[in-house]
């Protein structure tokens, strides 16, 4: 409860002794991120030449702002794919005895933990024109053409909800689990119909672990690379492609700090905007 | 006539465990039903199946005469008050006390006038706009008491609503449930392991030991006429001497004590095949003498403590062959004053009074 914590905040002698500990980590943070990070913000004003130049072009130019729609339609599609997929999911794990979530935890831990590129790979072989899923729907009669999966936004979407799915998984089963099922019960006891006890009782307590997972999920869709550059097509590219060309092709420094800060400040607002609505509550902290 | 609500041989396996066996129960309209046992006895389980939240492995349950077992619970519209808190925890006080009501999809007017007087009722007026988290256990589950009877279902299940309360609280809200159930008349099945609850709230008791009623009636009638050991012992305090049964006749027996005392006529429970038996005395029922009683059975014992109770005096005391029996006297005896540890007593009883149980079967 936050008046709680106001009443009984921190004396300054704790505060003192919790800054003192978190020196080394932060010191680390202003070393490795945030110098860089205002390196990066220097150079994206002043090269070629100081002004906003960078940010105008970047924002203004058609070819330039269709990458950063489809960055943002992707993230949002993987987002509500992933949740769509992930309560489901995190639902029945919670329910299901424990030694079948037990072993269904361990395949996604072990998938989590295979090489990303190895994984993007095998999409890549499922999803190619003569791939596994083209081939079994032609030859069940569905399609006559194989679809374009892949080098499009399409196989993006695929991969990147694949990948995304163990960080909805994992709050949302965490939520899940500390909801009391008495509480569903009392619901039903009540009268209310499945639809209302999910509607009116469940989804309000879940949604903290779905701000969490979802704004995870969207974030790291922002600026994934991987990914993208291996499943997309060279017409469509993201913005963290988009990054990678001006720094590693171009050696734009100034383009590429721009797109660089305007990935982060929209990460920051978001951040902050969850924060807002639902504290640090989802985080796993009290 | 058929009875309004009915139970028949209900039965509730876990695996190899039996939870509930062959529970068979009547209970009229508007009546007060108690299920009083220990922990683990099976009272939640038979609960819950009326409340159709556990599917019962045998047996059936009827509401005026039709089976329930087949409707869902949002749609048998009875009302529960849980063991734990059950709150919704993201609602005010209020939204929770008006869920019922608005989930039936009925206008907030009425809604609101509703909650109003139910929170009145359990006395929680000052109260409608916290979330279930900023109030006392008690609050809560008088939050959860108003959450279910502000549909005014025909039958309510309680299931040991007040047991997280202090003794004050408690009573308050007894005799809040007690006006409630007489101003309403709702049918309330409710749950305790409290002898002094079940027997200020209800109608009838049935008293539950592992899994299976030992016995339904008044709680007069359980005082005056257990039909088991364990409910003389659950209701009541209650002495036990071993005995042998000598003869049987009309359900009376005549029993042999040691020291040589037999006693005919007295009530006599379960199979006597086996000869032995455990004979039950009520610590109020038994008279204490200095000299022999001309007429009757009358022990011989020996004061161990005394202790003063306010309206009466608890005696400790002793047979010869050293079985302890604890007798109660009004205060204001004949013999009261004069008593002191190390006395020699005579202990009498009316054979009507005691009652025998047979050791055989079981060995309880
Ligand atoms: N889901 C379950 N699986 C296995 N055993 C169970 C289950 N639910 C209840 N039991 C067992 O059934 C027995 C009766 O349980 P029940 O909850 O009805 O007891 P109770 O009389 O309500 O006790 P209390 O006063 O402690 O609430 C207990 O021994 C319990 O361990
Ligand atoms: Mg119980």
């Amino acid at each position: 409860m936050p008046q709680a914590t106001a009443l009984v905040g921190p004396s300054r002698g704790q505060r003192r002794t919790s800054l003192l500990l978190a020196l080394p980590a932060l010191s680390l943070l202003i070393v490795f991120f945030a110098l860089p990070v205002l390196a990066l913000l220097l150079r994206s004003v002043l090269e070629p030449a100081p002004g906003f130049s960078n940010y105008v072009t970047l924002l203004g130019s058609s070819t330039y702002s269709r990458i950063l729609v489809n960055t943002f339609t992707v993230s949002a599609v993987v987002t509500v794919v992933t949740l769509l997929i992930g309560f489901p999911t995190a639902w029945a794990l919670a329910l299901m005895p424990p030694i079948w979530s037990r072993l269904v935890f361990g395949v996604l831990l072990l998938s989590m933990w295979t090489n990303l590129l190895t994984r993007t790979y095998a999409w890549m072989v499922l999803l190619q024109r003569t791939g596994v899923i083209n081939r079994t729907l032609i030859d069940l009669g569905i399609i006559d053409q194989p679809l374009p999966l892949v080098n499009n936004l399409t196989g993006v979407t695929i991969g990147m909800t694949y990948i995304m799915l163990p960080f909805v998984i994992l709050p949302l089963y965490g939520v899940i689990r500390r909801i009391d099922p008495a509480i569903l019960q009392a619901a039903a006891l009540c009268g209310a119909t499945r639809a209302q006890a999910f509607r009116r009782v469940l989804l309000p307590l879940v949604m903290p672990g779905i701000a969490v997972g979802g704004l995870m999920v969207f974030v790291m869709s922002l600026g994934y690379f991987v990914t993208p550059a291996l499943l997309g097509g060279t017409a469509n590219m993201m913005l963290a492609e988009l990054i990678a060309q001006f720094v590693q092709s171009l050696v734009n420094w100034g383009m590429g700090g721009a797109a660089a800060l305007v990935l982060l400040s929209v990460t920051l607002s978001l951040y902050t905007l969850q924060l807002r609505l639902f504290g640090t509550s989802g985080l796993g902290g009290r | 006539m058929t009875p309004f609500l009915e139970i028949a041989g209900l039965s509730r396996h876990f695996g190899s465990f039996v939870a509930v066996r062959d529970v068979n129960l009547e209970i009229r309209k508007g009546e007060f039903m108690t299920f009083l046992g220990p922990s683990g006895s099976g009272k939640s389980t038979t609960l819950y199946a009326l409340a159709g939240l556990d599917t019962p492995t045998s047996g059936n349950i009827r509401i005026e005469g039709k089976s329930i077992l087949d409707v869902p619970p949002h749609r048998r519209n009875i009302g529960m008050v849980f063991q734990r808190y059950t709150l919704f925890p993201h609602l005010t006080v209020a939204e929770n006390v008006g869920f019922p009501l608005s989930v039936r999809r009925r206008p907030a007017a009425e809604i609101a006038a509703k909650v109003g007087r139910m929170l009145e009722l359990v006395r929680l007026q000052d109260f409608a706009q916290r979330k279930p988290g900023q109030l006392s256990g008690g609050q809560q589950q008088r939050v959860a008491l108003a959450r279910a009877l502000v549909y005014e279902p025909p039958v309510l299940l309680m299931d040991e609503p007040l047991a997280a309360l202090d003794k004050k609280l408690r009573e308050e809200i007894q005799c809040e449930i007690r006006r409630i159930h007489r101003e309403t008349g709702v049918t309330i099945l409710y749950v305790t392991h409290d002898q002094e609850e079940a027997l200020r709230l209800s109608d009838r008791i049935a008293v539950f030991s592992k899994g299976v009623i030992d016995q339904i009636g008044t709680g007069a009638e359980l005082y005056e006429n257990p039909a088991t050991r364990f409910v003389a012992e659950f209701i009541g305090d209650s002495d036990f001497l071993p005995c042998d049964v000598l003869a049987v006749r009309d359900g009376l027996a005549s029993i042999g004590l040691s020291g040589g005392l037999a006693v005919d006529g007295v009530p006599l429970h379960g199979n006597p095949a086996a000869g032995k038996a455990e004979l039950m005395l009520r610590p109020e029922r038994i008279s204490l003498s200095r000299a022999m009683p001309a007429s009757g059975p009358a022990l011989p014992a020996v004061i161990g403590d005394l202790t003063f109770l306010g309206s009466h005096l608890q005696v400790a005391a002793a047979t010869l062959d050293g079985r302890a029996l604890s007798v109660r006297l009004p205060f204001g005896h004949e013999v009261v004053g004069s008593l002191a540890r190390g006395d020699e007593v005579w202990l009498s009883f009316r054979p009507a009074d005691a009652c025998a149980f047979c050791s055989a079967q079981g060995g309880s």
